[in-house]
């Protein structure tokens, strides 16, 4: 991203790109490729140029969206073969005339660009992505000061709490297109970032999930996932955190 | 059967016996020097025979066959069984590779102990 | 939400695959570790055969191993020869590669530790402790090819 400096003119420039979208046909079972053409502004997304050719050329795109400014993570697709957010990536910058949009791999579809995200939440939530207490009604009706924690306990977990649910993690791991059960690397990182939390006190209820095959020994360090995720969530470093909790026996760090 | 033993027990027995199978099969290699050729042969300098009288070598090759088969059963069991072919692959494979194992440990053993018989 | 779909999950892109030098160093390792592993049963069976199950003698020593290298190939080397430099160099790079999993998954090395977010976001693998590794494992091979070449084809 370019800073702006004081006094520099940002120049508006426009061009027409062709807009090559896989299209998933719910009726007949498979995909086809539609194109469009349209014009775009270097500071338009590929999102705005979608809803343009909703609005302008083909009402009957599906499209998932919601906030247009990369904290929602509802509008992940496939972008020139990279899963990224459409609303954070501008045609412009993508360097080439002809755009490819498909939907996100490793999802069941729906509609043209629109996938299920159930099986992908039913894994997040296997890993009990909230804050355990071993009193469990301390926080609802008995809490009366709060909890405490330090900068450097916060810096622990952090990083992995900018997970926004995008998918674009899951759709890029080649373990989650080998294995259908493995939970995935967000749901991995979510398991790291609430056990990393020293305000939680649930690792112990975890473990039974992720130290399976289907939990954190799927994962073979192929880097994918902290290479395409568009927060920076870095899921490979959580993943690589749990296994040495799991292999040394010590909780992680608090 | 193996689900009774963690999965992280299991791989961290298999990283330390890779580990140790870096040192040992360094060891093995390095006794290979200067002539891959006379390493070889029973008699002569650096000969097998020679070998077999190195005590602290014939340790190494103990204990090289107990890591190299441990590391390699489990980390066949593992690819293997991310092929995902079913339930009736999955018991076949775990019997396979126990009884290889075991196969290869007892061949390994009765060869060596013999071995050493005759020095 | 939803009924569960019967459809398939939609395919995936190789393209992000083929670029990444992590995603091959897996593939080589499952498949060298495969390769290593045949290899570790057959070289136990041969070498238990050549010492006779537990009664050595060096005439079943050289009638064996002689049966197993074959002719003379490259100047002083046999095809068996060939065959476990090939091996031998697979295990290197196992090896190697495998210590770089070993050191930074039990141990940590390597791994950077989490902090404030910073821009431009750097994902693990592409930071300098990776690179560091890449390059130390690249260097180990270089120098295990170079002699296990003297040893196999001149000494």
């Amino acid at each position: 991203m370019s800073s702006v400096k004081a006094g520099l003119k940002l120049e508006v420039k426009r061009g027409t790109f062709t807009f090559r979208v896989k299209r998933y046909d719910p009726k007949t079972g498979g995909y086809r490729w539609s194109e469009y053409k349209v014009e775009v502004t270097n500071r338009q997304t590929v999102l705005d140029a979608l809803l343009k050719i909703k609005s302008t050329q083909d009402a009957t795109l599906a499209v998932r969206y919601s906030c247009r400014m990369g904290i929602c993570g509802s509008c992940a697709m496939i972008i020139n073969g990279v899963p990224r957010l459409a609303c954070e990536t501008k045609p412009f910058e993508l360097g080439t005339d002809v755009i490819t949009i498909e939907p996100l791999s490793n999802f069941k579809p729906i509609k043209d660009l629109v996938v299920d995200m159930d099986e992908f939440f039913e894994k997040h939530k296997s890993v009990k992505p909230w804050l355990i207490r071993r009193d469990e009604r301390e926080q609802f009706e008995k809490l009366d000061s709060y909890y405490v924690q330090t900068e450097e306990q916060l810096i622990n977990y952090l990083e992995f709490a900018y997970c926004i649910k995008c998918g674009a993690c899951y759709s890029a791991c080649p373990m989650v297109f080998l294995n259908k059960n493995y939970l995935g690397p967000q749901a991995l990182a979510a398991a790291y970032r609430w056990s990393a939390d020293n305000r939680d006190e649930g690792y112990v209820l975890r473990l039974k999930v992720i130290d399976s095959d289907n939990g954190v020994w799927s994962c073979h360090y192929s880097g994918t996932c902290s290479k395409v995720c568009p927060k920076g969530a870095d899921p490979a470093l959580a993943i690589n955190l749990l296994k040495k909790s799991l292999l040394t026996g010590k909780p992680p760090a608090r | 059967m193996i689900s009774m033993v963690a999965k992280s027990t299991l791989m961290k027995w298999h990283y330390i016996t890779g580990l140790i199978l870096v040192v040992v099969l360094g060891i093995h290699l390095a006794f290979r020097w200067p002539s891959y050729e006379a390493s070889i042969q029973w008699s002569g300098p650096h000969g097998v025979y020679e070998q077999l009288l190195n005590i602290g070598y014939m340790a190494a090759i103990f204990i090289l066959l107990y890591a190299a088969t441990y590391h390699a059963m489990n980390g066949l069991r593992t690819l293997l069984l991310e092929l995902h072919q079913g339930r009736y692959w999955n018991t076949a494979v775990n019997v396979v590779i126990i009884a290889l194992g075991i196969f290869i440990v007892i061949v390994g053993t009765v060869a060596l102990v013999g071995a050493l018989q005759v020095i | 939400m939803t009924e569960k779909l019967a459809t398939k999950r939609n395919p995936p892109k190789w393209s992000l695959w083929l670029r990444g030098l992590d995603e091959w160093l897996l593939i080589f390792q499952k498949v060298s570790g495969a390769i290593l592993a045949i290899y570790l049963i057959g070289h136990t069976l041969v070498i238990s055969t050549a010492l006779g199950f537990g009664h050595p003698s060096q005439l079943t020593w050289d009638r064996v191993i002689g049966l197993i290298e074959g002719p003379r190939v490259v100047g002083v080397a046999h095809v068996g020869t060939i065959i476990e430099y090939l091996i031998a160099l697979l295990a290197a790079v196992h090896g190697a590669n495998g210590v770089r999993l070993i050191l930074m998954q039990y141990f940590g090395l390597g791994l950077p530790k989490p902090e404030r977010r910073t821009y431009p976001m750097i994902p693990s693998p592409r930071k300098s402790p990776q690179l560091v590794y890449k390059y130390l494992v690249i260097a180990v091979v270089i120098v295990f090819i170079i002699l296990a070449s003297y040893v196999a084809f001149v000494g």
